[in-house]
């Protein structure tokens, strides 16, 4: 388990406050933040290439102070794979046993399992500039497993590949992790990718954690509107308790009421924060079915983005409301800007924000 | 109606491949000109007896060993120099960096003028006495060369360093190597092409050193007597065809050497 405690970096101007984290052993926890959020200074101070200005880090309840690079038991994958171009990906794989000088029978099952476990046995004496992409990828990952770390630490390796490599990519990945009970560190500004491969997510924000928590969580209830906003939710407007009934909250958002799960201590004024995937859209003329939905907004379609496999939808539902549906809804519904739709909503899909003071 | 070509951004009338390859063939003409015009004072007789001679061998192999020696020894010292001001910020890293150029700003001359100075001064003299004997010397002649060739090939050594990637470096420490196993297994190998240009512009530079040799060895014949110091005292006395012929040697042995070296390490380089 790694814990990090009111950790403060600096590096060149740039700062990173008093952040607390913890990586849970045998977990995948991903760092999500926008370019310049200090995700890669994070993971820089971890590995201890960068010194601490304060606070403490553990792992496994060792503190980590004082103790060199190759001493922390941290494997590591940089956004550049960093493979040693003039070996061979064999001697690539176990520079770790030559390193450490362990006799190569100590290191063999590891690495013949996890050779078969990625499929790059056929590729063992190529130099990496040979291989794809994709293979890279995998033997970034198999050396930096070998000697089977304590922690493992990604920085966004996975973002040079196309769309497809990535995904089996993400699938080997989480197999690997779950299969070796691995404890995952990994940085990503990818939010698809933090979500299908983490169990918890940090969100940093401006050198500081803006949230942290289940994976779920963070996505669904974004505590703060930057974090909404990074997280993709583009429905982010402003509204006004009107009443709260049950632990429902009727709110005024322009000239439309939604229903949402009344929050604790919420302040009237609020922003109602609208996940795109929480849209469903139905056909204005049909019959209103009944439906467990709480939220059915008379609307008209104002714009059609296409999107592979969502196509993006700005409705006008009363207020500015975005919505993303798959492609073959978007054909069945014919949506075209001026159509008249409407678009249904769960209560608990409209997450409640307080203002910015 | 303008023609294509007569526009304002048409190709300008300036071929850059024909300007580029002339100007590469003009470097050979210039160099290749000024070794075949000593054809004109070339006699055979006199070259074989220059060549023969004993005094002409025992400046060659003082040449090949005294270059050899103190390109290394410059090596030696850049390497671990030229990796500090490649990866560490450290206090007089910028003046250290400024004054690598300094053996190339003051002329040769002075700067072996100013080794003699130095061995004037108490410091020097205590060293010259205690220590190594370097006017005058053999250890003078490799203190001169050394001198000379160690700016360049720091710096040389320094962009090579830093074209290897710092991260390589972190994956290897998070590996199990050590900072100087790294060093070793990782840097140093992904620079050889950067070392052997050092070394091989280190030795060129070495050999044909004149001005700071002349001025700290001396001209002693057997002794202190490289090849240049040969040609300079050859012209001297007015021996033309005694220069030629030493000039042709050096020419033949520095390009002969600096060409066999080049094809050896080029094949390691790609194996």
């Amino acid at each position: 388990m790694l814990e990090a405690e009111s950790l403060t970096v600096v590096a060149g101007g740039f700062r990173l406050h008093e952040l607390n984290l913890r990586v849970i052993a045998g977990e995948c926890h991903a760092v999500l933040g926008p370019s310049g959020s200090g995700k890669s200074t994070l993971l820089q101070a971890i590995l201890g290439v960068l010194p601490l200005q304060s606070g403490r880090l553990r792992l496994n309840g060792a503190d980590l102070a004082g103790v060199p690079i190759e001493r922390r038991g941290i494997g590591y994958v940089p956004q550049q794979l960093g493979l040693f171009p003039h070996l061979s990906v064999r001697q690539n794989i176990t520079y770790s046993a030559d390193a450490r000088r362990v006799p190569a029978t100590k290191f063999r099952p590891v690495l013949d399992k996890l050779v078969e476990a990625t499929g790059i046995g056929t590729l063992l004496e190529r130099r990496p500039a040979t291989l794809s992409g994709g293979e890279r990828q995998r033997v970034g990952l198999v050396r930096a497993l070998a000697s089977r770390p304590n922690l493992v630490l990604l920085d966004e390796p996975f973002s040079a590949l196309n769309e497809t490599l990535r995904r089996e990519l993400w699938w080997l990945l989480r197999e690997l992790q779950s299969q070796w009970g691995l404890t995952v560190l990994h940085v990503t500004h990818d939010l698809a990718e933090a979500y299908f491969l983490a169990n918890r997510i940090t969100v940093l924000l401006d050198g500081r954690v803006a949230q942290q928590g289940d994976k779920a969580e963070v996505f669904g209830r974004p505590v703060l509107p930057e974090v909404a906003r990074f997280l993709g939710v583009e429905t982010l407007q402003p509204g006004r308790i009107i009443a709260v009934h049950d632990g429902l909250a009727e709110i005024g958002v322009g000239s439309a009421r939604l229903w949402a799960l009344a929050a604790p201590e919420m302040p009237a004024d609020v922003l109602v924060s609208i996940r795109g995937e929480e849209v469903m859209l139905e056909a204005a003329s049909g019959p209103e079915p009944a439906a467990s939905a709480r939220n059915r907004l008379p609307a008209r379609v104002v714009a059609v983005q296409p999107g592979n496999p969502l196509v993006r939808v700005e409705l006008d539902a009363g207020f500015p409301l975005f919505g993303l549906v798959t492609r073959p809804a978007c054909e069945e519904l014919s949506l075209r800007p001026g159509l008249a739709v409407t678009a249904i909503l769960k209560a608990p899909a409209v997450h409640l924000l307080r203002r910015a003071p | 109606m303008k023609s294509p070509e007569s526009g304002s951004k048409s190709e300008p009338p300036v071929n850059l491949r024909r300007v580029s390859i002339a100007a590469a063939l003009g470097v050979l003409l210039l160099y290749g000109g000024l070794i075949l015009s000593l054809g004109w004072f070339l006699r055979g007789d006199a070259l074989r007896e220059t060549l023969l001679s004993e005094r002409t061998l025992f400046s060659v192999k003082l040449s090949l060993f005294t270059a050899t020696l103190s390109a290394c020894l410059a090596l030696v010292m850049a390497i671990p120099a030229a990796y500090a001001l490649s990866r560490y910020r450290f206090r007089g890293r910028e003046l250290v960096e400024t004054i690598l150029e300094f053996p190339i700003i003051v002329s040769p001359a002075a700067l072996g003028a100013m080794l003699l100075i130095f061995f004037n001064n108490p410091l020097g003299e205590w060293i010259q006495e205690n220590a190594v004997r370097f006017v005058f010397s053999f250890a003078g002649i490799v203190l001169a060369q050394f001198v000379t060739v160690l700016g360049v090939a720091v710096r040389l050594l320094k962009t090579s360093f830093d074209e290897v990637p710092v991260e390589l470096e972190t994956v290897a420490r998070t590996l199990g190597a050590s900072p100087r196993h790294a060093f070793a297994t990782i840097t140093l190998p992904l620079a050889r092409r950067g070392l052997i240009a050092a070394y091989i512009l280190a030795w060129a530079k070495a050999l044909g050193e004149f001005g700071a040799t002349i001025t700290v060895a001396g001209t002693m014949a057997m002794k202190t007597e490289t090849l240049p110091v040969a040609i300079f005292l050859r012209l001297a006395s007015a021996d033309i065809e005694g220069t030629v012929a030493m000039i042709l040697l050096l020419v033949v042995i520095g390009t002969a050497a600096l060409y066999a070296t080049r094809r050896l390490l080029g094949k390691t380089v790609r194996a």
